[in-house]
């Protein structure tokens, strides 16, 4: 009897911890099958939307600089199948390829001299755009050009006299922008919450006497460490995005996120400073150094691992937060031009695509990428607590 | 007072909370002299050392009352405790360097005082190292951790970095318990050679140690000092019958 409850007790514990790894692997599993196709160095570099413009430049002349092009085709658009050799034409001091993709035929393109004047085509306003390499060519000179083949293409194009007017997209379909916003993000909510943090912990640790205010802070930091951060944001949109007229913007998001972390960082850094050994304290003080020497000159750079390890996990915080962001930062695809334009970090734009464009995918290449810099920082944490570990100082 | 102590503490009583730790303590401690303390454990020598350059400061909850005087001056009253501190250096029970080099535990106090020339500095590191008896041993390592020193030389670096402050006094609260004989003999053969320049008041259990160092010693019991006089009389004839019991090792 006693063994078969042994038996029992046995199976359920392996099967527990069977389900717990199986489930965290079907779910990465399934993000990296589902988005891994999306991945490639473009996705990166693009920004999210298609952009379309018209551009004009001077027709060039120009030989192909270098003849093994053909085998060393620069590619920045992920085309994997159906793409014909590349053609150059000299009028444009470019390389374009024919891309099937499903029904449609793309003119890509492929390759752009380093003197081309295509670098410096102007759109209609006067302002210097350029053609870069992975943009999609529509038209030539008002003349659509979708059914027309490379060669009737590199006929149009010499036939013109003068300049040559493109309308190009530059193809979307990246999160260039939103790694750019996260990294906003990232700087504003940890110079915002950083020195705030440490300031209140080594106050907690090192000048507070113990009584009831501090441990009513340490109270509220406790609690507020563990509020759902859907709060902050409702709170964040209340107060900076309409009482303050923030608007959603990166100000107001990384004000909300500051205070996400606050309590995240207090409470690190305050056992780093406890952890510091008091004989450090002791000696200090008994050669007569003052209190501020004795904690800027010996605490802190004790305390300095476990501090950086709370600011790096912080950051892991910022790039998986989206709900305090959706409310206080929004989710437009734009590089923030300054600190009250909106912007969507990562997983913002994650939920974003997943929700109104049900764009599973897309949702789940940015997962690949949000994994991906969580486990790079918890490495680097790790690294660093081991460093500082073994180092004698 | 025209004489040459360099401690005068009358009456003094110190409470943690309420725990009585010391009571109408009543010492002179003599200039240029090596004055010991003993006792069981948790007879209060050690906050009396404490209290000597205000270390207890630290503690939560501690009550002082009565007179500690260095040179004539009140170090609860008359003086900064940061000035106190630099002509009151300590040792403490474990070696306790920074997580630094050598050289910049030595220069900590010095640097904390605003000595800022790098040459002022290097001569203090050396000297200080040299009369600590430790310069040949670190000086090709100055620049390396000091916690990789062995638990001796961390030691006599402490030694070394109250000794960088110029003090007049300095307090070592059982500076060998957690060495072994080795370096505790080559930490008294340095306190010998120290004494010529500094007061010394040191807190130990070994009674033979207190026998070999001090000229004076000091025996405690729960928060009293039972006895005090010449080392030699006190382990020789000493006038109490506890004092008596306690040497002989009948407790404690």
């Amino acid at each position: 009897m006693r063994k078969a409850k042994d038996y029992l007790a046995k199976i359920l514990i392996y099967l527990s911890s069977f389900i717990t790894v199986g489930v965290l692997l079907a779910i990465i599993a399934y993000i990296f099958i589902n988005g891994i196709g999306l991945i490639n160095w473009s996705f990166f570099t693009n920004e999210y939307n298609d952009k379309t413009y018209y551009l004009q430049f001077e027709a060039n002349k120009l030989q192909l600089s270098d003849n093994s092009y053909k085998d060393n085709i620069p590619y920045t658009r992920n085309v994997i199948n159906n793409d014909s050799e590349p053609l150059y034409i000299e009028e444009l001091g470019g390389a374009i390829i024919e891309s099937k993709k499903g029904s449609d035929i793309e003119f890509i393109i492929s390759y752009v001299e380093k003197s081309s004047s295509m670098l410096e085509a102007k759109d209609r306003r006067g302002e210097i755009v350029g053609i870069k390499e992975g943009y999609i060519i529509r038209s030539i000179n008002g003349e659509n050009i979708e059914d027309k083949n490379l060669e009737e293409i590199s006929n149009i194009v010499g036939d013109i006299q003068g300049n040559i007017e493109l309308k190009v997209t530059n193809p979307g379909n990246g999160v260039f922008t939103n790694i750019i916003t996260t990294l906003y993000m990232i700087l504003l909510s940890l110079s915002i919450a950083t020195p705030i943090g440490i300031l209140a912990a080594i106050y907690l640790v090192e000048y507070a006497r113990p009584g009831k205010l501090v441990s009513t802070i340490r109270f509220a930091t406790e609690s507020l460490a563990g509020i759902p951060s859907i709060i902050y944001g409702l709170f964040g949109m209340a107060f900076f995005v309409v009482f303050l007229k923030f608007s959603l913007s990166l100000l107001a998001g990384a004000l909300t996120i500051s205070i996400i972390l606050l309590p995240v960082i207090i409470r690190s850094t305050e056992e780093a400073l406890k952890a510091v050994p008091d004989s450090y304290r002791e000696a200090s003080y008994g050669l007569g150094a003052t209190k501020l020497q004795t904690i800027s000159k010996i605490i802190i750079p004790s305390a300095m691992p476990g501090i950086l390890v709370a600011v790096i996990l912080s950051i892991g915080r910022i790039i998986g937060e989206s709900a305090a962001l959706l409310l206080t930062a929004g989710t437009v695809s734009k590089i923030p031009e300054n600190l009250f334009s909106s912007g969507g970090t990562l997983t913002v734009q994650a939920y974003y695509v997943a929700k109104e464009e049900a764009n599973i995918e897309m949702a789940c290449a940015i997962g690949i990428v949000v994994i991906l810099l969580i486990i790079i920082l918890n490495l680097i944490a790790k690294l660093i607590s081991k460093i500082f570990n073994k180092a004698n100082y | 007072m025209v004489d040459n102590n360099k401690f005068y503490i009358k009456d003094l009583n110190l409470y943690y909370d309420t725990l009585r730790a010391l009571k109408d303590v009543n010492l002179q401690i003599k200039s240029n002299k090596v004055t010991a303390f003993i006792g069981p454990s948790g007879c209060g020598k050690s906050t009396l050392i404490r209290c000597l350059n205000r270390m207890n400061d630290l503690i939560e909850g501690v009550k002082i009352n009565g007179l500690v005087a260095i040179d004539n001056t009140d170090i609860y009253g008359d003086i900064d405790v940061i000035t106190l501190r630099t002509k009151v250096g300590m040792v403490f029970q474990k070696p306790n360097p920074f997580p630094m080099s050598c050289y910049d535990n030595i220069a900590y106090g010095p640097r904390c005082q605003g000595v800022k020339s790098k040459t002022d500095i290097d001569a203090i590191v050396e000297k200080s190292l040299k009369q600590a008896a430790l310069w040949d041993e670190v000086k090709d390592r100055l620049n390396k951790s000091a916690l990789g020193l062995s638990g001796g030389q961390q030691q006599r670096l402490c030694i070394a970095r109250a000794i960088a402050m110029e003090p007049e006094v300095i307090l070592m609260d059982e500076p060998t318990s957690a060495l072994d004989p080795i370096a505790t003999a080559k930490i008294e053969e340095l306190i010998e050679n120290l004494k010529k320049s500094y007061t010394i008041v040191i807190v130990t259990h070994s009674m033979q140690q207190a026998a070999r160092i001090s000229d004076n010693t000091a025996f405690f019991l729960s928060g009293e000092i039972i006895e005090s006089d010449t080392t030699s009389n006190i382990f020789t004839n000493p006038i109490n019958k506890k004092t008596e019991d306690y040497i002989t090792g009948r407790f404690g």
